[in-house]
């Protein structure tokens, strides 16, 4: 199946009442001249009428092959697969979770799922934060920071309910999760539709993309279970073997505490440039084309999860380069 | 071009000659919907597509169109007389031969993902519940399910109804007015779901590449594994049934004969396609031969015999078989694919 075939997904994550209704009714109500589907959760909030919204239960299942971090929407396996049927071909899916919901199983299920990643394709995961409560938020609930963590985009909503101060501090929090997404401040979550849809966020080509918003590092002293982020660049070529064994033993034994990883890798003897994006310990790799002529080769490998400190991944990627 | 290549190009045109017999006498139509799902009942073919409709095909006389629903078919059941179809409208409906439509029920915004009638019980899932309407009960009777339903089957005389959901499979057992319900476990997603002929077991597709069956009398589990694609269609064939299945690229049939079934056997492997897919399976009723459609939109005739070659029944269009039915009184054979092709033709010659 070529690409042109792939209807794109979006996933829309928060917390209850931090806006994602507002975006939805948006989506579904706006003269756009796209035709969208939304699936929405049972427990969701009411007041969207329309025949292209789906009913899903956010069923998640481990899957049979001994992993207990790769557990996979079901209900999204049957529900993609009943819309990828229908006589009028869908110009987009946006995939609305709980707010209590962890993104994780939602992205895996386009990794692992067969009929799922032939005719659908992860376009982005798009998180509606609340400016006033998402501080309080982070600090109380593991799954608020895992949205952040997975989040491609972070809509920050209702800023016109706080100070200029206020909304400084949520972004620094915000960055400090995850420096790689893309933080855009609204009310009413009225940004450009286009800005949060049809982004191909999880594109491998996008990997290159990748351009931290670095902080300055700053490890005083943070909790075990918050969740960090940690980047390696390497201008040596690395080895591709020691590399693949490193990097596969690592997302076997720690792939629960990593939620996401993303690199663009620079092989001793390949002209090509590899790139490769994860969720825990699934992963999709491969080649995208030479190195642009004239420019640096090197290696970039970024980490987001939880007690990355302790899996002495500065010592790991050092041991991959070439002797 | 290699001498093998040119050697495999003639080969392979004359194994796919412009048009295949039953394609040059047959009727071609394209609705300009997927094809999602076919039942043979005893006056007609009927198929159902992903644009509402339900097409019922008579032998001898003109396809009759039905606006059924509002949205895709996606699952179809007959008692032999009427037809059963759940939409992603919501709605379950029954349709008679002359295309009366009757709404038994409207669950709206959530899916009628799967139906099944044996005599006069109507049954449907929507969500983790299956509701049934018996010929002596005006309201539906509901049975709860761990999880959403991913398949539906009677046994052969109706008295056992198997659910699939996740995580295995919940057998019930009409007694009277009560249903009593035991569990087969097993882990992962499980969707289509069936007994076999004899009764003797139960066989599931799976979220993953691979089948799952249990023989009820001890439960003892039989995995069926090693293919390369998901299992989108099975079928049983023979008095002493093979379990035929799609997702290799050939049909992989599986013996249910013997005390122990498959258990440490080898399947039977017919149908060879290369590299494609297979997608649909369906028997030819009182031969030990069956229709094999692939991903491609080939589909082939084969006996359940290694030695024997295939035939071409219907020649690659480039999108998946997604139906095969054969008509009631075996005159006609009717081959649908997700882009809405639809061929219509006589099985024999001088039909």
């Amino acid at each position: 199946m070529n690409d042109m075939s792939q209807v794109p997904v979006t996933v829309l994550t928060g917390f209850l009442g931090a806006g994602k209704t507002t975006l939805l009714n948006r989506i579904l109500t706006e003269q756009h001249g796209q035709k969208y589907a939304v699936i929405v959760n049972e427990f969701g909030e009411q007041g969207i009428d329309n025949d292209l919204v789906v009913d899903a239960d956010e069923e998640v299942f481990e899957m049979n092959n001994g992993c207990i971090c790769c557990t996979v929407r079901g209900d999204l396996i049957r529900i993609l697969g009943g819309l990828m049927k229908r006589a009028d071909k869908l110009d987009a899916i946006i995939v609305e979770t709980t707010g209590l919901a962890d993104p994780a199983p939602v992205a895996q299920t386009f990794f692992v799922d067969q009929d799922v990643s032939d005719r659908t394709k992860l376009d982005a995961i798009v998180t509606v934060a609340d400016a006033v409560h998402l501080s309080s938020q982070l600090g109380e609930h593991h799954e608020a920071e895992e949205q952040i963590a997975f989040a491609d985009v972070v809509l920050l909503n209702k800023i016109d309910l706080v100070d200029d101060k206020a909304i400084e501090n949520v972004q620094t929090r915000i960055r400090k999760i995850n420096p790689y997404a893309k933080i855009i401040k609204t009310n009413h979550c009225s940004a450009p539709l286009n800005e949060v849809l049809g982004l191909n966020a999880f594109s491998l080509d996008r990997v290159l993309e990748v351009e931290p918003d670095f902080l300055e590092s700053d490890h005083d002293h943070e909790h075990d279970d918050d969740v960090t982020s940690l980047s390696f660049v390497s201008e040596t070529p690395l080895d591709m073997d020691k590399f693949q064994t490193w990097f596969g033993n690592l997302l076997q034994e720690k792939g629960q505490d990593i939620l996401r990883s993303k690199g663009i890798l620079n092989f001793e003897g390949k002209d090509d440039r590899y790139v490769f994006q994860g969720v825990h310990m699934l992963m999709d790799a491969s080649p995208m084309g030479a190195w642009p002529t004239g420019k640096d080769r090197s290696s970039r490998v970024v980490f987001i999860g939880r007690n990355l400190e302790s899996m002495n991944l500065q010592e790991g990627f050092e041991g991959c380069k070439v002797a | 071009m290699s001498d093998r290549e040119k050697f495999l190009e003639k080969k392979m045109s004359s194994l796919y000659p412009k048009e295949t017999e039953l394609e040059s006498r047959g009727a071609h139509f394209n609705l300009n919907a997927p094809v999602t799902c076919s039942v043979t009942t005893s006056h007609s073919v009927a198929v159902g597509f992903g644009d509402g409709s339900v097409r019922l095909f008579f032998e001898g006389d003109k396809p009759r169109t039905i606006d059924a629903h509002n949205g895709v078919v996606l699952s179809m059941a007959t008692n032999g007389e009427y037809i059963l179809t759940g939409g992603d409208d919501g709605r379950f409906l029954k349709i008679s031969q002359n295309g009366d439509i009757f709404e038994i029920a409207n669950f709206n915004s959530r899916w009628v993902d799967t139906v099944a009638a044996y005599k006069d019980s109507m049954v449907c899932s929507s969500g983790s519940n299956v509701y049934i309407w018996s010929e002596d009960q005006q309201k539906a009777k509901s049975l709860e399910h761990p999880s959403t339903v991913g398949g539906l089957a009677f046994d052969q005389n109706g008295k056992r109804l198997a659910v699939s959901s996740y995580g295995g499979v919940t057998v019930w057992e009409r007694g009277g007015r009560r249903w009593t319900s035991k569990r087969l476990v097993w882990k992962g997603s499980h969707s289509r779901v069936s007994f076999s002929p004899d009764g003797k077991y139960i066989v599931t597709t799976m979220q993953e590449s691979e089948l799952h069956g249990w023989r009820l009398r001890d439960k003892v589990d039989l995995a069926m594994r090693g293919y390369p694609a998901k299992i989108k269609s099975f079928a049983w064939v023979g008095d002493t049934p093979h379990l035929a299945t799609s997702g290799d690229h050939q049909a992989i049939c599986w013996p249910f004969d013997g005390k122990d079934g498959p258990l440490g056997r080898e399947p039977v492997c017919v149908a060879d396609c290369g590299k494609q897919i297979s997608t649909f399976i369906e028997p030819l009723k009182g031969e030990k031969a069956i229709f094999v459609g692939f991903n491609d939109g080939t589909v082939l005739l084969s006996e359940l015999d290694e030695n024997k070659n295939p035939f071409v029944i219907r020649n690659p269009k480039g999108s998946e078989i997604s139906a095969i039915a054969i008509s009631p009184k075996r005159s006609h054979i009717l081959i649908g694919d997700s882009e809405g092709n639809i061929l219509w033709s006589p099985l024999w010659k001088n039909n």
